[in-house]
């Protein structure tokens, strides 16, 4: 069903007024910056009644990879590379800690 | 004094009546100021020939003019359409076209809006009414919202005792907020709805009559809801959508993927964030690609990917580089790297309330404290994996026999140490009755860290974060599993944090895939086939997940 009212072209002198659109704000033309995009805290109501299957993102998804869907989680992310900055000072500390033990 | 016009619009009215023609009474029944001239000139009528205290009047003219209301259906007159119709015209006749009397345009919108319930109770004729019990509501909801924000607005109304009319009591406790009771009236429509026994699903599976309004009205509540932080009354309409509505799959699009975001969000409020990321992901992949929904889009990502990240996933490129990701890298990503690391500083400092750099936006959506509390267990877990990869023992074998693999807890009290005091630092704060004191290293400090790590350790191997046991005799921690592992004791000791929280929370919840509030079958709950006095009880769900 449909949500706001749509006015007919009733025949008697009475016409129904119009009522306003359901959202309160109208996207802005331009890509917004990243703040103004979360500003407000409302879930908009859809600019859209409806949409067909092949414009789910969903389904878009399943589409770009020919039948596989894209990779969007990474559930394999242990790594065992000890050269970074933080693992370097890590084992620094874990030798001054068997020093100070030895000690 | 003569009213023609007030005449005509009521035998219109009249006449959509007799039809049950819904749509048309829907169209004429325009509820937003301002109005088009012809509604000002029947208006400018009423307030002549139905100026204030004279509502018994307008009532009665009512009754006179519409007599398909009077009859009713099957022996069963709509007196409650009458009573909308009267307070309708009182509506038009007192609200005010200044946009700037938000209160008093709510007041008298709220009013309207239990008129209008009630003529949506009827058994027969109630269906007509939904249309116009929609948008009353979503004007409701709007400027409900719109009065939250302007709090100077109601403040007078506090000291009052409430705003007007009758309709949810309050439990004798805190008093009901001008939202919380914008939300209860709109619950009626949504129970009526719900509760109808009249309308079904149609041959093509669609709801009719009542049924139609179901989401859509809840919706209208949980916005509300969220936007005004009382989403704990948002329990009840999840249950009872659990418990009677006709499968979510049966509605539109737009109602589907709107409701899922607010269960989604109200699962991850209290902490069900298995669940939350089932519900989230469904409202993800079913929302439009479409350029002018990247916010809707966007809203849901934010909750689908703190969920996630919460049980172990990571968010990919693939997804950081969609267009509603805009910005959500710069948020997200330092958090996923400081839990692979186990960087316990960085983790902190990322997500300080006072200094991290998007404390303030983690805060905005509600998710900060979520992050911290749950994702600081997956940083202890991969601090103790990265410590044993620098420092553990390889399992030995002597003899037929496998010694297990061990890691000397001292280095991961050295290793948390160093960390807690980063993070620490971090925060240039120091009490001043305590400045230029000299601690030193006393034993007495050492004991305190070592029981503090042991405990962590303890919660990881409770919680299957880590695989392995305590030597207490020893001071270290063993790796249990290895052989079955082909000698990895790594893979073995630091099972995957996905695949275990996962685990933890199918075995939890059980019977597969079911969502308190997701009704996905008609006629079933929780796998069992729903009749009365069935309930599901929302609140006595266990939490899942992380614990501690």
């Amino acid at each position: 069903m449909s949500g706001a009212a749509q006015p007919n072209a009733p025949t008697s002198k009475l016409q129904p007024s119009s009522d306003s659109s359901d959202s309160t704000k109208q996207p802005p033309a331009t890509k917004p910056a990243a703040a103004q995009l979360d500003e407000d805290d409302e879930f908009e109501d859809f600019p859209v009644e409806d949409w067909s299957k092949e414009e789910e993102v969903g389904a878009q998804q399943q589409q770009q990879q020919g039948g596989n869907n894209t990779h969007l989680w990474e559930e394999s992310w242990d790594d065992d590379d000890t050269s970074d900055d933080f693992s370097v000072q890590l084992k620094a500390e874990l030798k001054k800690m068997e020093g100070g033990k030895k000690g | 004094m003569a009213t023609p016009l007030l005449g005509q619009f009521l035998v219109q009215v009249n006449g959509f009546v007799q039809a049950r023609n819904e749509t048309g009474l829907a169209d004429w029944i325009a509820l937003e100021p301002p109005f088009n001239e012809q509604y000002g000139a029947m208006i400018r009528e009423i307030q002549n020939a139905y100026p204030r205290g004279s509502e018994d009047a307008l009532e009665k003219r009512c009754s006179s003019a519409l007599k398909a209301a009077v009859e009713g259906d099957d022996g069963s007159p709509w007196t409650a359409f009458i009573k909308f119709m009267a307070q309708y015209l009182a509506y038009l006749r007192d609200v005010s076209a200044d946009v700037n009397r938000y209160l008093d345009t709510y007041a008298l919108l709220s009013e309207l809006q239990q008129r209008a319930n009630s003529a949506l109770s009827h058994s027969t004729l109630g269906h007509l009414m939904l249309p116009v019990v929609v948008a009353n509501a979503k004007l409701v909801c709007r400027l409900a919202i719109g009065l939250d924000k302007q709090p100077e607005l109601i403040a007078h109304l506090k000291r009052s005792g409430g705003g007007g009319g009758g309709g949810g009591g309050d439990e004798g406790g805190a008093r009901e907020t001008l939202p919380e009771r914008a939300a209860n009236i709109l619950r009626q429509a949504f129970v009526t709805c719900l509760n109808d026994r009249v309308s079904s699903l149609s041959a093509a599976g669609k709801p009719e009559g009542k049924k139609r309004g179901i989401y859509i009205i809840a919706n209208l509540c949980l916005k509300i809801l969220f936007q005004c932080r009382k989403t704990r009354n948002a329990t009840q309409i999840f249950e009872n959508i659990y418990n009677l509505s006709p499968p979510l799959l049966a509605y539109p699009k737009r109602e589907r993927v709107t409701y899922l975001y607010y269960l989604g969000r109200f699962l991850f409020q209290n902490s069900h964030f298995y669940r939350a990321q089932l519900v989230l992901q469904a409202a993800y992949d079913e929302s439009p690609a479409r350029p002018e929904c990247m916010r809707q889009r966007r809203r849901i990502l934010v909750y689908l990917i703190a969920s996630n990240m919460i049980l172990g996933r990571f968010p990919s490129q693939d997804l950081l580089s969609r267009p509603e990701a805009q910005g959500l890298a710069a948020k997200f990503v330092p958090i996923c790297l400081a839990i692979q690391r186990g960087d316990l500083a960085g983790f902190k400092r990322h997500l300080d309330i006072d200094h991290g750099e998007h404390a303030e936006w983690f805060l905005h959506f509600r998710i900060l404290m979520q992050l911290r509390n749950r994702c600081e267990v997956l940083v202890w877990r991969s601090l103790v994996r990265r410590v044993f990869v620098l420092a553990g023992q390889k399992a030995q074998d002597s003899g037929g026999m496998t010694r297990a693999a061990t890691l000397d807890i001292d280095y991961l009290v050295a290793a948390f140490r160093k960390l807690e005091d980063a993070a620490a630092a971090a925060d240039d704060y120091v009490d001043t009755d305590f400045e230029g004191v000299e601690y030193g290293d006393t034993g007495e400090e050492l004991h305190v860290d070592q029981a503090a790590v042991v405990s962590k350790l303890a919660s990881l191997i409770d919680q299957g974060l880590l695989s392995g046991f305590i030597s207490y005799k020893l001071m270290k921690f063993a790796v249990t599993g290895t052989r079955a592992k082909g000698g990895d004791a790594l893979a073995a000791g630091f099972p995957r944090v996905w695949a275990v929280l996962r685990g933890r929370a199918e075995r939890n919840e059980g019977s597969g895939g079911e969502v308190p509030g997701w009704k996905k079958k008609d006629g079933e709950v929780g796998g069992q086939k729903a009749g009365p006095g069935m309930v599901f009880n929302f609140s006595s769900m266990r939490p899942v997940g992380v614990v501690g």
